[in-house]
């Protein structure tokens, strides 16, 4: 195994960090759509990617804090709901930014 | 009313959400070829590019490990069967993913244009500088 792959799968942050900083311009560029030239798909684009990158730092930072103790601790259930939450969040992110750039493309559409 | 048993598994969460992941994957390459359609710069490609992975990613892999095609590689690290193949999925993965959204990102941004600055329409305050009191 090359080290380099080793590196970028093992500890997983190279990409992880590539796919934050795109949601966070992401977010960026929605807010200045929205803020700018008000275009209504730039808000749902910009909640879109807000819960995308909520989820992505959960994941993320659930893998860090979540030990085997921890998670005795908290419990069977709490923990189930912890692991499971940013699922959600990805899904329903995924479809934030897909509505917000449809209707972003349909706000261009009625401009032009 | 009662559902066959065989039935009822396909209506839960985890049978639903690879399914809804493959269309919102499409649906994205579709909206982003809607948008880009007919025009030039980096702003489209850069787009097109990134919805392209994103597509690749979220309709096609991760489906396919839920599927259980593809196997995870769980942290302990030790892969029955072929690891190459399973690190080469999981590297694909990750790229497709997390690149993806960097690239289509970075063509969002530069649609919206974060990297632009507008020219300031505030009057330029040139500070006085008094010649009695010398600057020390």
């Amino acid at each position: 195994m090359s080290q380099f792959i080793e590196f970028v799968i093992k500890s997983g942050f190279l990409m992880d960090g590539c796919g934050v900083i795109g949601l966070g311009l992401i977010a960026l560029a929605a807010v200045r759509l929205s803020r700018r030239y008000h275009s209504w798909g730039g808000s749902l684009l910009a909640c879109g990617a807000m819960l995308l990158l909520l989820g992505r730092l959960w994941v993320i930072a659930a893998k860090q804090i979540l030990t085997a103790q921890i998670m005795a601790d908290l419990g069977h259930t709490l923990s189930e709901v912890i692991l499971l939450a940013p699922f959600a969040l990805l899904t329903a992110g995924l479809a934030g930014v897909v509505w917000g750039l449809w209707g972003h493309e349909q706000w261009l559409r009625a401009e032009r | 009313m009662t559902f066959p048993p065989d039935v009822l598994p396909l209506a839960s969460i985890s049978a639903m959400r690879p399914v809804f992941l493959i269309i919102m994957g499409v649906f994205l390459l579709l909206t982003a070829w809607r948008i880009t359609r007919g025009t030039t710069g980096w702003s489209p490609r850069l787009l097109m590019a990134g919805a392209m992975m994103l597509a690749t990613g979220y309709s096609v892999i991760i489906p396919l490990y839920n599927a259980g095609i593809l196997i995870a590689i769980p942290p302990s690290g030790f892969v029955n069967g072929d690891a190459a193949t399973a690190m080469a999925w999981e590297c694909l993965k990750l790229v497709t993913l997390n690149g993806g959204w960097l690239v289509f990102g970075m063509g969002l941004a530069i649609h919206a244009g974060v990297f632009e600055t507008e020219k300031s329409v505030a009057p330029i305050q040139v500070p006085h500088s008094s010649s009695h009191e010398p600057i020390h």
